[in-house]
């Protein structure tokens, strides 16, 4: 299952006039070739994307069946065309992302440059690449005096939240065992009003 | 004391008598006290083996559990649980935590898949129709079966004298999903042969019956239209052929032979394995070459997306199947609890 | 009558040290002891003390000081027990002037304006770093430390206002809180006195006044704070925690000095925003009762919409803080000279 977010259809990209799908998944093929090679790449934006599902689904399916599994190595002959990557995915990146909960590439788009085609470009990158990062580290704002107030104001105040809560329910648990109490006293007070004509019987008696 | 004042000018739950598995009690035993040492000490070992408790208990059962229990132990009980495997002592039930469907489940219930159409995928229409379909099941058994299989359906009928039909043939084909799954039954009545479409879920179904539980080679038999009668021809009065416990399904290797054209389709380019080969005419093969043309879109086998966008994903098969079979596994333990609870009733 | 006391006072001043010399105007005089008179006192003592201090200092020796961080690293030359890490900033760059409110030398927090004393590696410190922690102790702490100084200058001079202490720094709670004796009975303050309170510690952002560090010897301490019975009981032992065993540091900004282990703030722009939320009356163990006063502030560096600060921050600053009441005899749960906590 791709765990990223892709177009539902497959894009017709167009690599040359008249092209056909064969030369699409040549592109395509290309493009999974160097970023299995050199684990970051930067084709245009729209490529990148389609060949990102194709890369993602290679890693999925030799993560899935290993490397003694003959559709499996089938398919990796086929995507990777130079044959030492092979190696590379069963050897390198089978064990890098054995244990990923998320998807195993990173797209970004890069601006457009003017003058130019204004056709945008991307950058493919596998996760875990040793490059440096594309995106700067964020500075942490966690400890800045404003930050460190508010967060214990939310704190503070979801705490009193649910001491309203819990104060509630210990009500309404007394007001059920108040009622408890009362419809007992109601029964007891129906086995007295069964009584009550033999009382008159003997007042009656007494008379 | 006043404000201005104050500022300067500037500032400011015993397991014995649990669903018949009456075990004496230790106490009780001494009492009798004719026991040898030997059976005394398979006693113990009885008292031991039944110390499992059931949580899940059925209203059934606990209305057993609660009723006026005599202060003494039957016979006849005793003497069955003397005899009963179960003094030879058990181990404790293992409880499943982690519930798996077997990886051939999706191919017993097909009909429980979604269709792979990602355009058309409806997840919580999905959810709500396995639920359906779970609750009919409760009602009607519907068995295990595949396409080659001989089955005799039950149908109300308002028109039969007592309303009720019943149709006996082989499968030729099943299909689609949710409520809107089906099977084709085909027979031969009066020397013509009769296809009926059932919708598997359908409120007028009676009951499904499978009289012989097999597969055939192909998943489509709708060639048995252009085959001899005698292939499609059963009896309606056969009796049902129970398979051992624990066994495959067999596969019918049977190659049947067509009849001469015309047919209703182009059988010989549709890659059969069930039939006799056929004579090809030079038109024929062109037709095949046309249609299995496997060098025109050579890509289409490495296409991982196309593969992708063409199935439903394992691990989403995986979570439904695991889904359907839990719920199948505590409708069956239903079903065998009320089979027992009617037994006592006799 | 007023010639012969004039004249008492004179014998008496002759004779007599100058902490008893007021003890003495204590005894004479018909008034009984207002702020201004005992901050001035202290104000004599802490410059005569100083004077001493820096006459101490008879040669002026060079160290070298590293500086890393921006505009660049590099090596200054400065005076040993003179130059202080202000003066460090003033040959690089404005900015770290203005914004710097603490520096680490040799990893260690160091005020601002305390002379360096040996070669060390510097690094200036702002209240927008990545980890600002100690910079937003040291800020909480002088929070507290200008409540002091509010209290003390607010009221007129009949009502003499004993400070007691305040507790160590904690930027969760919510609020700064400085413990006084107020002796104003049953006094509530409105909204609008909090405001004229606040107001006098939002003023010292134009003041512009410097934090200066001087550590004492106990007896000067003494002499000091010989009119505040709360902190002459807790001198003796913030001294005997000191380092030397015998000294106490001590805080000056402006004419308000006060008790406190540093470190502090380098001036009063820095404090942007203060506000006196609330004044609460609290029964401590060995001093009585006590009202625990209350603030909340900003700095000048960090910018918060009103809206976040009178509707989220100022309800919770008002609350009653829940930091340790002042007591003697337990002193690690509330100690008023209190290392920085990194």
């Amino acid at each position: 299952m791709l765990r990223f977010r892709h177009q539902m259809q497959p894009r017709k990209l167009k690599v040359t006039p008249g092209a056909n799908p064969q030369a699409r998944i040549n592109k395509l093929r290309e493009i999974v070739t160097g970023l299995i090679r050199y684990e970051r790449v930067e084709p245009l934006w729209y490529f990148a994307d389609e060949a990102r599902q194709y890369a993602e689904r290679l890693l999925y399916l030799a993560i899935k069946n290993g490397d003694k599994h003959k559709e499996t190595m089938e398919l990796a002959d086929y995507w990777l065309e130079e044959k030492d990557l092979v190696h590379k995915l069963f050897k390198v990146l089978v064990p890098r992302y054995k244990n990923y909960k998320t998807c195993y590439t990173d797209l970004h788009k890069l601006a457009v440059e003017y003058p130019g085609s204004g056709i945008p470009m991307g950058v493919l990158e596998l996760r875990g690449n040793p490059w440096p990062p594309i995106i700067a580290r964020q500075r942490d704002t966690k400890f800045i005096l404003s930050n460190m107030l508010l967060t214990a104001a939310k704190q503070d105040f979801y705490n009193t939240k649910q001491q309203l809560k819990s104060d509630a329910a210990t009500k309404r648990q007394q007001l059920i065992e108040k009622s408890d109490d009362m419809h007992t006293i109601r029964r007891t007070d129906d086995s007295s009003s069964v009584d009550p004509p033999a009382k008159t019987e003997n007042l009656m008696m007494d008379r | 004391m006043g404000f201005k004042g104050l500022f300067e000018s500037g500032q400011g739950f015993t397991m014995t008598d649990v669903e018949g598995k009456l075990v004496p009690e230790r106490g009780r035993m001494d009492v009798e006290g004719a026991f040898t040492h030997v059976s005394s000490s398979q006693v113990n070992v009885a008292y031991k083996s039944t110390h499992v408790i059931n949580y899940k208990r059925t209203r059934a059962e606990i209305g057993q559990a609660l009723r006026k229990k005599p202060n003494y132990l039957h016979y006849d009980l005793v003497d069955k649980h003397r005899s009963s495997p179960l003094q030879k002592g058990t181990d404790n039930i293992t409880v499943e935590t982690d519930v798996k469907a077997p990886r051939d489940y999706r191919f017993i219930m097909p009909e429980f898949m979604p269709r792979p159409h990602f355009e058309y995928r409806d997840r919580v229409l999905e959810k709500l129709e396995r639920r359906d379909m779970l609750r009919r099941r409760t009602v009607i058994n519907i068995p295990e079966f595949y396409v080659g299989s001989i089955m005799a359906v039950t149908v109300s009928d308002p028109f039969a004298p007592n309303k009720k039909n019943r149709f006996l043939g082989i499968c030729i084909d099943r299909g689609g999903h949710g409520l809107k799954a089906y099977f084709v039954l085909r027979n031969v009545v009066d020397g013509l042969g009769v296809e009926i479409f059932y919708q598997m879920y359908s409120p007028t179904l009676h009951s499904i019956e499978v009289i012989r539980l097999e597969k055939r080679l192909d998943d489509r038999l709708y060639y048995l239209r252009n085959c001899p009668l005698e292939h499609s021809t059963f009896s309606f009065d056969m009796e049902p052929i129970a398979l051992p416990r624990g066994a495959q399904v067999p596969v019918n290797t049977l190659k049947l032979k067509l009849n001469p054209k015309p047919w209703d389709e182009r059988w010989e380019r549709q890659d059969l394995k069930g039939i006799e080969p056929i004579e090809l005419t030079p038109k024929m093969i062109k037709g095949i070459q046309k249609v299995h043309n496997a060098s025109a879109t050579p890509w289409k086998k490495h296409d991982l997306m196309l593969h992708y966008r063409s199935k439903v994903n394992e691990e989403e098969e995986e979570t439904i199947m695991a889904e359907v079979y839990k719920e199948n596994q505590l409708l069956e333990s239903m079903r065998k609890t009320s089979k027992a609870t009617l037994k006592k009733k006799k | 009558m007023a010639s012969t006391f004039q004249n008492l006072r004179h014998s008496c001043l002759k004779s007599m040290s100058h902490n008893r010399i007021h003890k003495c105007i204590r005894m004479f005089s018909s008034q009984s002891l207002t702020n201004t008179d005992v901050r001035k006192k202290r104000i004599e003592l802490f410059d005569k003390e100083k004077e001493r201090q820096v006459g101490l200092v008879t040669r002026v020796e060079k160290i070298e000081v590293k500086h890393v961080g921006i505009p660049e690293d590099c090596t200054l030359i400065m005076n040993k027990y003179l130059s202080t890490p202000f003066n460090c900033a003033m040959h690089m760059q404005e900015l770290l002037m203005t914004r710097s409110a603490l520096a680490l030398v040799n990893g260690q927090p160091w005020d601002m304006h305390r002379p360096l004393e040996t070669d060390c590696e510097i690094k200036f410190l702002h209240f927008e770093e990545e980890d600002p922690r100690i910079v937003n102790n040291a800020f909480w702490r002088t929070c507290s430390f200008v409540l002091g100084h509010v209290l003390e200058t607010a009221f007129q001079d009949k009502f003499y206002i004993e400070l007691c202490s305040f507790p160590s720094p904690n930027v969760s709670s919510g609020s700064f809180v400085y413990d006084a004796d107020l002796k104003l009975g049953d006094w509530k303050p409105s909204k609008t006195e909090l405001n004229c309170l606040s107001r006098i510690g939002l003023r010292l952002n134009f003041a512009d006044l410097k934090f200066q560090r001087l550590d004492v010897p106990v007896s000067v301490a003494q002499d000091m704070f010989s009119d505040n019975r709360f902190k002459r009981a807790q001198i003796p032992a913030i001294a005997s925690k000191s380092k030397s065993g015998s000294t106490v540091t001590m805080y000056r900004m402006g004419d308000h000095i006060d008790i406190s282990a540093g470190p502090m703030i380098a001036n009063t722009s820095q404090i942007g925003r203060y506000s006196i939320t609330a004044i609460h009356d609290i029964e401590s163990p060995s001093f009585g009762k006590l009202s625990r006063v209350q603030g909340l502030a900003l700095p000048t560096q960090i910018m918060l919409h009103s809206w976040t600060y009178d509707t989220i921050l100022r309800p919770r600053a008002a609350k009653l803080n829940p930091g340790p009441l002042p007591d003697l005899k337990a002193p690690e749960t509330h100690i008023q000279q209190q290392l920085p906590s990194h």
